[in-house]
């Protein structure tokens, strides 16, 4: 059984492949209700979410969030120190001034060396401060792959023996079903660069937008580099698989940046990566051989 | 450690290859009635497109058919309403990118007359997934504040 509906921007699809003892209609509920809250909490345009709240007023008082909109925060921190501030949520002013994020942005924030302490203060109970008042925070980065995770612990706290959840191409599935996942060509998102073979994992692609209502040719990625704040040319889309769709989120962004440069980092975190280069050459972790297989 | 694979893209990849099409059927029009209205019947109010759902007499709410249609693309989805006009869910019917030939555009009323909640959606289910360049639902969820808007002429 399967359903779509539209949140976080794109389209979320949930499916039931196995529902075991559960009830698949009930469970398939419960999992757009996780997606609905994640938006709800984590919206940069929704000016009652947490992330709005945290950008207007999180410098000049500690504003309490949600456990969940938390524990995305506490990710994005560790990620931000692994990452050496590879992938980071303090983009928002690039974003706004770039116009890929509405909203006017100050001029140049002068945030503190990205080898610093992250600039987000977590303390107990939920509490958030900013360290600096230029700072805002975008979880568009993050919080689909998020989205996912929580989606996928509905299905499960159901009963949902296997199933599988694709907000827009962030994907997770559980269960020992093999689920095949074709992979849009980023240069020519109409045409399947590869298929891959999915099981018990999660997989998370960046790229550029795609609106096949208007056209079949894809926009530049919003991908920003955070030391120039500017968008990133060298690398045309990237796909990561990882255990969970919060971190595959998370990597597609880092392997944008850092191309075969990311390989410490996948080892880590235990993830696997493919990419295309502005040149159409296209890379891949050794470590997937068997459930990949490239279109041409 | 991690060791990396280099494929050299062939120069034939600039070719036009006959593009695979991307299309799933989730629900027929009836099923999504039950789902939103699950003890209600339905009565047509415009054909194919707008049904009031009553149950015991009285109106429980709305139920509205929408197709967008793009140049690649078009997606049906339906909209059920309480009977104060506020939206209590929405679902993908079914979605379809196309690329061989444009989806043809037309008239979204003429599209729809005469359809009722038992004719078929004509696409093929198609079990695979895709991930890729991230498609934006802004074209639904403009279709369905239009649909909230014309529900105020329902009432």
């Amino acid at each position: 059984m399967r359903r779509a509906r539209p949140l976080l921007g794109t389209l979320v699809e949930i499916g039931v492949t196995d529902a075991g003892d559960g009830n698949p209609d009930a469970a398939i509920e419960a999992a757009f209700r996780a997606v609905e809250q994640t938006h709800r909490l984590m919206s940069f345009h929704d000016p009652a979410s947490d992330v709005s709240r945290l950008n207007r007023g999180a410098y000049a008082q500690t504003v309490a969030v949600d456990s969940r909109t938390y524990e995305v925060l506490e990710t994005a921190r560790a990620l931000r120190a692994r990452t050496s501030g590879l992938f980071d949520i303090a983009i928002a002013p690039a974003l706004q001034r770039l116009k890929l994020l509405p909203g006017s942005a100050r001029p140049e924030p002068k945030l503190p060396e990205l080898a610093a302490a992250s600039p987000i203060e977590l303390m107990p109970g939920c509490q958030v401060r900013f360290k600096h008042p230029d700072l805002r925070i975008d979880l568009g980065g993050i919080a689909k792959g998020y989205a996912v995770d929580r989606a996928l612990g509905a299905l499960r706290s159901h009963g949902i023996v296997a199933g599988i959840v694709n907000a827009g191409g962030d994907l997770a599935a559980f269960g020992p079903d093999m689920h095949v996942v074709d992979i849009r060509n980023p240069r020519y998102p109409d045409r399947i660069l590869a298929t891959i073979r999915v099981c018990n994992e999660a997989l998370a692609t960046s790229g550029g937008g795609f609106d096949p209502f208007r056209s079949a040719r894809p926009a530049a990625p919003a991908v920003i580099d955070p030391v120039t704040q500017r968008p990133v040319g060298a690398i045309l889309g990237a796909t990561v698989r990882a255990p969970s769709c919060i971190l595959a989120d998370a990597l597609t962004k880092v392997v944008m940046l850092a191309g075969e440069g990311s390989s410490a980092l996948l080892d880590r975190y235990g993830a696997s990566a493919l990419f295309v280069a502005a040149n159409c050459n296209i890379h891949l972790t050794a470590d997937w051989q068997e459930s990949l297989s490239l279109a041409a | 450690m991690v060791e990396w694979i280099r494929w050299t893209a062939p120069a034939a990849v600039a070719v036009t290859v006959t593009a695979p099409a991307h299309a799933v059927q989730y629900l027929s029009v009836g099923a999504a009635q039950k789902l939103a209205f699950p003890s209600a019947h339905f009565v047509e109010v415009q054909p194919g497109r707008v049904w009031k759902a009553e149950a015991s007499g009285h109106v429980v709410g709305y139920f509205v058919f929408d197709r967008v249609i793009g140049k690649h693309l078009y997606i049906d989805y339906a909209v059920a309403l309480d009977p104060g006009g506020r939206i209590r869910r929405v679902d993908i019917l079914q979605y379809r990118e196309s690329y061989g030939d444009e989806v043809r555009g037309a008239s979204w009323l003429a599209q729809f007359v005469g359809k009722s909640s038992e004719s078929p959606l004509q696409v093929g289910n198609d079990i695979r997934n895709i991930s890729g360049a991230t498609l934006s639902s802004h074209h639904v969820t403009e279709g369905v504040k239009r649909i909230v808007n014309f529900a105020k002429s329902l009432r």
